[in-house]
């Protein structure tokens, strides 16, 4: 008989606006008339920039997507056999550099015993971004380890994306259809150049959410695929339950792999 | 009380918050025009992802001519929000 224990906790600190979707129960604090002569009496200072730098913590950082599913941890026993355990995470610190331009800086691992050393991924990068009306470009450098600490990757890149235009392109594809998408295509450099594209995607239904990334490199004139998906339930406030998936080959080493996890994820806001 | 904008314009709060609601519609296709009101949520009710609320900030800059941070934009929650922004980065009277 084989008995399995899984345990999962995760933190994932997201800014204050995506715990305002959270809450979609609050009511409005007063009526627009008293709003109105609030901001006005705010004067400059109120209300943009009230955070400055968040720090996250979710599953990746490889996009804002991604940083939305909670990191997890997922401990399995088998009978006579050591405690295996799943971790993803990654944690991001982003704030301002000037008006048109940000820094995001992050360190993210895909580890756990249960996973060989091969399918490990330890990550730090640093990504800059500009908004250039109409796309949003991105150039940073990341660095990748296998879990040997054996195989490296260094890598600039530089990706984009456009802002809006098509229907679903970041934004709800209606207001009864809550699904939406967004591409980035992408250039890295490191041991030659690496074109990537990623599509990622999400739904929301009342208090569940879903969400998909899917990235394929052209690796030495070959195609390679990889592929991560989510479905999250909110429990109570900021308390959600989500079941998470990744199948096809991740870098650095591109190994095959694929795992399927259930974990708990908690979101607040973290801005200062 | 009226404002100053960039270009020297004079504005109400009412005026601004008409301007930016409008331009709201514009970026919210599929929306009833007249379900898009001051609290309405940019994230949550019209599914703005963080990329895509950056779209609000040339239509701004062409029509309120005020020009608004690219982070600051990330933090607004509501269309409300968004017309706070802009009035309190016009030059009182």
């Amino acid at each position: 008989m084989r008995a399995c224990l899984v345990a999962a906790a995760a933190l994932l600190l997201v800014p204050a606006r995506a715990a305002a979707q959270a809450d979609s129960t609050r009511p409005p604090a007063d009526s627009a008339r008293g709003a109105r002569v609030r901001d006005a009496a705010a004067g400059p200072a109120a209300p943009a920039a009230a955070h400055r730098w968040e720090l996250l913590v979710g599953h990746s950082y490889s996009s804002a997507r991604a940083l939305l599913q909670p990191a997890t941890l997922v401990l399995e026993q088998e009978r006579d056999a050591p405690l295996y355990s799943v971790v993803d995470a990654a944690v991001l610190l982003r704030g301002s550099l000037q008006p048109r331009a940000w820094l995001e800086m992050g360190l993210r691992a895909r580890a756990g015993s249960a996973r060989p050393p091969a399918q490990r991924a330890y990550g730090a990068m640093a990504r800059l971004f500009a908004h250039l009306d109409p796309i949003l470009v991105a150039a940073g450098y990341e660095y990748l380890a296998d879990g040997h600490f054996g195989v490296h990757q260094s890598a600039a890149t530089l990706e984009l994306t456009p802002l809006g235009g098509a229907p679903g392109l970041g934004t709800w594809v209606s207001p009864a259809v809550h699904v939406r998408w967004r591409p980035w295509l992408g250039l890295s450099w490191g041991d030659g150049a690496r074109p990537y594209a990623r599509l990622a995607a999400e739904a929301a239904l009342g208090r569940t959410e879903a969400g998909l990334e899917a990235t394929g490199w052209l690796v030495k004139g070959s195609g390679v695929g990889f592929v991560q998906g989510d479905v999250s339930v909110q429990l109570v406030g900021g308390l959600y339950l989500t079941a998470s998936g990744e199948i096809g080959r991740a870098p650095p080493t591109f190994e095959p792999c694929g795992r399927v996890g259930v974990g708990l994820g908690f979101r607040v806001a973290a801005g200062f | 009380m009226r404002r100053k904008d960039e270009r020297g314009h004079w504005w109400t709060d009412g005026g601004v918050e008409r301007a930016v609601t409008r331009i709201v519609r514009r970026l919210s296709p599929g929306w009833e025009r007249r379900k898009i009101a001051r609290k309405t949520r940019l994230h949550a009710d019209l599914g703005w992802d963080e990329w895509y609320v950056l779209r609000v900030a040339k239509p701004i800059r062409a029509t309120v001519h005020v020009t608004l941070d690219d982070r600051a934009l990330l933090d607004l929650k509501t269309v409300g929000d968004l017309a706070g922004s802009v009035w309190s980065r016009m030059a009182e009277a």
